[in-house]
């Protein structure tokens, strides 16, 4: 046993001296190549870095998607880098431009469409197309019971909904336009069935409990 | 013996001079039946996991009693903003929303 183990121990002593005499020997000469390899690329990447820094080659084809319209490089004028601060605002919202429009907003700071329209902000046409009919909307308000004893039960305003929406886009496909026949659960609609088939992707997300559920239980306890 | 009562003695002060005993997840079940109904299980709450983020301060005990069984929580509650809804918690950005039912409650789903 003993044996073995020391001889293992001289096994690795062996090895690890090969190493660093391989290291000692090559190391030099290594360097030196290594030397010549970074001399080299210092002599390229001037060039590399001239043609980047004046721009972009207007006669090449490829480069057309870089020029603005009188034919100069656009923005910035580095392909690599997003092309000027308007690329940045079009990544999201128009923060500013929505400010500026004095548009009510709700608690989370999201336009409040519902708002806009009860106060005559916006009043937008029915259709694109001027032979279609106008249909008022429902005024119906649907009461869903919550399942839970101590959660407020939902308010559902056919009118705020039917004011933007055909009765065909939901009905039958989303919601069984029979009292008490949709198995709604809340889970589900987090998971985009039911209201979360548009509520969190095109209306309102659902952050904000208490716009929904919006009337005590009467039997409920505090 | 005498080795022993200095292990004693060890073990009885160096949690003490830790601080309090960390706590570890604390079952929310008071109201089991409502929860049953709307098709969900107990809140297992990580107070750990909250250790580690926040001071004891930041919730106790002003939006939390230090007490088990002293806060008389509900959906309801954290809906209008108390508890765990408290306006810097889980009614704003700075944690999931309070719809992400999975997150806290176990058997979401089951019947």
């Amino acid at each position: 046993m003993k044996a073995s183990s020391f001889r293992k121990l001289k096994a690795a002593l062996l090895c690890s001296l090969v190493v660093a005499v391989g290291y000692t020997v090559g190391g030099p000469a290594v360097a030196a190549q290594k030397k010549q390899q970074g001399a080299n690329q210092a002599q390229a990447t001037p060039s590399k870095k001239e043609s980047s820094t004046s721009g972009i080659d207007p006669k090449d084809p490829s480069s057309v998607i870089y020029l603005d319209s009188a034919g100069r490089p656009a923005g910035t004028g580095d392909p690599g880098k997003p092309a000027s601060v308007a690329y940045k605002a079009g990544m999201g919202w128009h923060p500013q431009a929505i400010s500026a429009s004095g548009l009510p907003k709700d608690r989370y700071g999201l336009v409040d469409w519902a708002r806009l329209v009860r106060e005559n902000i916006i009043s937008p046409k029915a259709s694109l197309d001027p032979e279609e009919e106008e249909i008022p909307p429902l005024k119906m308000d649907v009461v869903i019971t919550a399942k839970g004893d101590f959660v407020n039960d939902v308010i559902y305003p056919h009118e705020m909904h039917t004011y933007w929406l055909k009765c065909d886009v939901c009905h039958p496909q989303i919601f069984v336009p029979a009292k008490g026949s949709n198995e709604m659960t809340m889970v589900g609609i987090v998971q985009g069935e039911w209201c979360g088939r548009c509520h969190g992707k095109v209306a309102f997300p659902l952050t904000d409990c208490n716009r929904c559920h919006s009337t005590p239980k009467k039997a409920a306890s505090k | 013996m005498r080795n022993g009562l200095i292990a004693l003695m060890l073990m009885l002060t160096v949690p003490a001079a830790a601080g309090a005993a960390p706590i570890g997840d604390i079952r929310l079940d008071s109201k089991v039946k409502s929860m049953r109904k709307a098709g969900v299980g107990p809140v297992v709450y990580p107070h750990a996991l909250h250790d580690k983020l926040y001071k004891c301060s930041e919730c106790h005990p002003k939006i939390f009693k230090d007490k088990r069984g002293a806060n008389n929580m509900s959906m309801k509650m954290n809906m209008d903003g108390k508890f765990c809804g408290s306006p810097n918690c889980h009614n704003s950005q700075r944690a999931f929303p309070l719809y992400d039912c999975i997150k806290c409650h176990t058997k979401v789903g089951a019947k």
